[in-house]
């Protein structure tokens, strides 16, 4: 359209000045209307104007005027020239706009390329890289994609997340399977890219072989086949390689200290059951076996003492049991929290309630504020809490020392204390104390594997809270549960009495 | 008691804890049936001879609830089930399908006795309805709605009588916060356990000398609550 008005315009503005200017003037008027087109409506459009801008200076300026002929030979080298200037410049012009293009997507490529692999280095785990490829594609390609990722038999499988709205659903699973075998086996020579049903499968390979196969939905992804694409899709796809095989290794390694965690935990486990169990278990076969072989020789005092001493040492193994139990089901994460909104005051007396037996000859003072908040918790759990600071309390302080056990509400959390009056935590030890396994004396004739407190801070953790002890200005320890608060739901308060 | 021992229906998988029941509970004058299976136990309830029934939750041939479920349907007879720690969810399950006790393993035989004790009392008092309730100091009138504490009348809102109520009427027994839920603020508040604990606290400072020591009032952490103490 431009082709076509340019020459006309410049008709119209040269008409005017037809006697002042000089013919040669003139042309370079039209020259420059072929050049703006050039620059902004490409070389077709430049070319038309070119065309058309020969005959318009033939006919209206070139004597004779009104008419196609030229008498005037300058005219003719003018209009020719002209005609070659026009075209060249229109060509140049071209290549630059060309060149502008390729550079604005390299550029768009380039920022996508980066933004990729920031995202790639941070991403922690084999999910968040997936969601991560996949999405960029969308975004950059506009084609939807999965990533088929071997099982520990090395099969290809589909992601066990619920597809995304980026994702390819019905990808070929024996075409991938196909692929990535026959990359495995000759080392990835071939640079076969196998397309079937618009779905084009393409290999990861990272440094140490094959990690996946992307699928792209290649349909809707036209400039697929441009150069430009395909090489930042091959950069793509070893940056979604490299990130794999890093998660991948990263989830090896943290594996691995896990498992030689479990190993120390298990060490310690056996060493601390060998002595906690074997000691109560060896009473028990003793008296047992006792009554079993010569009980009627016994007097009934006699009698009375060894079963005693069967039931007593039966539920110090009993206990001791649940609390290796709660600890394995607490760490390794078989039972989660519970939470309801719960009342501090609850806990406290279920806890005074369950340990009656033990508290028999101690005072007990209860410090809790009317205005107490529920807080949102497992109450089973944080029971177990109470009552293993209780139960330590008893057991390392002298008899008939006081326990105080209180609730302050400070900074949006709820502190619980448990306190004695007892010989205090040594030194440096305050936060040991919570380790696996930790005693204060390895052999002590104190029960206990040293688990009681570690279950307490894992529980506390898994409430998002925490744990610590201290000792008192005037003597004895304190051991503090922190939970956090939060906002209890309304409810509907009746307000009216019975009448 | 002249009338003949009660009889306990024991449903129990392993033979040492049966044996262990049946020496514990027959020297303290219960008569015993065993049941090895789920389906053993329910064919003994149907003939209804037994007056208790002790089940275990870990069954072989079906899980806790079912059971109970299955027990409700043939019989009405009074359910104590047995859990151990790994079992909470379960436990509070097959309360919740109605079963009407728990305890959990180990236990004393002394704590078993005074459960099964306390759930023969409360069918037997089903049958002939007491007007009022007494417990240490406190003096319930289920006929006049009324209650007092040391003889001096204690006012209550319409909602802590009916959780009162509610744990009067099953004393002796737990009952789970679903039922007091139910029961008090309907079948769509099953889930609202804030409206409990708020009104439980409330009873508890009202009728409880120390409330984070109760007496009667006593909370079954994590399950529900049980009104507990000496009883007329």
């Amino acid at each position: 359209m431009w082709g076509v008005a340019a020459p006309g315009l410049c008709t119209l503005i040269d008409w005017p000045l037809r006697h002042t200017l000089g013919p040669a003037s003139i042309l370079m008027i039209y020259l420059l209307g072929v050049f703006l087109v050039a620059t902004r409506f490409g070389r077709a459009a430049s070319i038309i104007a070119s065309l058309l801008s020969a005959p318009a200076f033939a006919f209206f300026f070139a004597p004779p005027i009104f008419s196609l002929a030229i008498s005037d030979i300058e005219n003719i080298i003018g209009l020719g020239v002209m005609m070659v200037v026009a075209n060249v410049t229109s060509n140049l012009l071209e290549r630059v706009r060309f060149q502008a293009g390729i550079a604005a997507q390299r550029e768009s490529l380039a920022t996508a390329l980066y933004c990729l692999s920031r995202a790639l280095s941070e991403a922690q785990d084999e999910q968040t890289v997936v969601l991560t490829a996949i999405s960029t594609i969308y975004d950059e390609l506009g084609a939807s994609s999965v990533l088929l990722l071997p099982d520990a038999d090395g099969h290809l499988r589909y992601p066990a997340d619920r597809p995304l709205r980026q994702s390819l659903r019905g990808a070929d699973l024996g075409t991938a399977q196909w692929l990535f075998d026959s990359k495995k086996s000759i080392n990835g020579d071939s640079a076969y890219i196998p397309v079937k049903n618009h779905v084009t499968y393409f290999p990861l390979e990272g440094s140490q072989g094959m990690v996946g196969i992307l699928a792209i939905q290649t349909a809707t992804a036209p400039n697929l086949s441009n150069r430009e694409v395909t090489t930042f899709l091959s950069t793509f796809l070893n940056q979604i390689a490299q990130a794999l095989v890093r998660v991948r290794l990263a989830t090896q390694a943290r594996e691995a200290t896990l498992q030689a965690e479990a190993e120390a935990l298990r060490n310690s486990l056996l060493s601390a059951i060998s002595h906690d169990l074997r000691t109560p278990l060896t009473r028990i076969m003793g008296a047992a076996g006792i009554l079993a072989e010569r009980e009627s020789s016994l007097d009934p005092e006699e009698r009375i003492d060894f079963k005693k001493a069967i039931l007593d040492e039966a539920e110090r193994m009993s206990e001791l049991m649940s609390k290796i139990l709660d600890m394995a089901r607490i760490t390794t994460g078989t039972i989660s929290p519970q939470r309801e909104w719960n009342a501090i005051e609850e806990v406290v007396g279920g806890t005074l309630a369950r340990l009656d037996k033990a508290l028999a000859d101690r005072p007990v003072n209860i410090r809790l504020p009317g205005d107490l908040p529920l807080v949102w918790m497992d109450a089973v759990l944080v029971q177990q809490v109470l009552t293993n600071l209780v139960e330590n309390a008893v057991k390392y302080t002298p008899p008939g020392s006081p326990i105080d056990i209180s609730a302050t509400v400070r900074s949006s959390m709820l502190w619980l204390e448990v306190a004695d009056r007892g010989p205090g935590i040594p030194a440096g030890l305050e936060d040991r104390l919570f380790e696996k396994f930790f005693r204060l004396e390895a052999e002590s004739p104190q029960t206990g594997v040293g688990l009681g407190l570690s279950l307490c801070r894992a529980i506390a953790e898994a409430h998002g809270g925490g744990m610590g002890a201290a000792n008192r200005p005037r003597g004895g320890a304190v051991f503090t549960l922190t939970l956090p608060l939060r906002e209890p739901p309304a409810m509907e308060r009746e307000e009216e009495a019975l009448p | 008691m002249t009338e003949p021992s009660p009889l306990v229906l024991i449903i129990e998988d392993d033979p040492q804890t049966r044996r262990l029941l049946k020496a514990s509970l027959g020297g303290r004058g219960w008569d015993i049936c065993e049941a090895e299976t789920g389906a053993q136990g329910l064919t003994t309830a149907k003939t209804g001879i037994a007056s208790l029934a002790i089940a275990d939750l870990g069954l072989p041939d079906m899980d806790g609830v079912s059971l109970v479920r299955s027990l409700r349907l043939v019989s009405d007879l009074p359910i104590l089930i047995l859990s151990a720690r790994s079992q909470e969810r379960d436990k509070i399950e097959a309360l919740d399908a109605g079963a009407d006790d728990y305890l959990t393993k180990p236990f004393s035989t002394g704590e078993l006795d005074a459960r099964l004790r306390a759930l023969l009392r409360r069918t037997a008092k089903a049958a002939a309805k007491e007007d009022v309730f007494r417990l240490g100091p406190l003096k319930i009138d289920l006929l006049r709605r009324k209650v007092f504490k040391d003889e001096a009348e204690v006012s209550l809102t319409p909602i802590e009588y009916r959780l009162l109520a509610l744990l009067v009427r099953q004393a002796g027994l737990v009952v789970t916060h679903r039922q007091m839920l139910k029961e008090v603020w309907g079948p769509e508040h099953v889930h609202d356990s804030h409206y409990l604990r708020i009104y439980m606290g409330q009873l508890r400072h009202k009728l409880e000398a120390d409330p984070a020591r109760p007496r009667y009032l006593v909370t079954e952490v994590g399950v529900g609550y049980r009104l507990v103490g000496q009883e007329p």
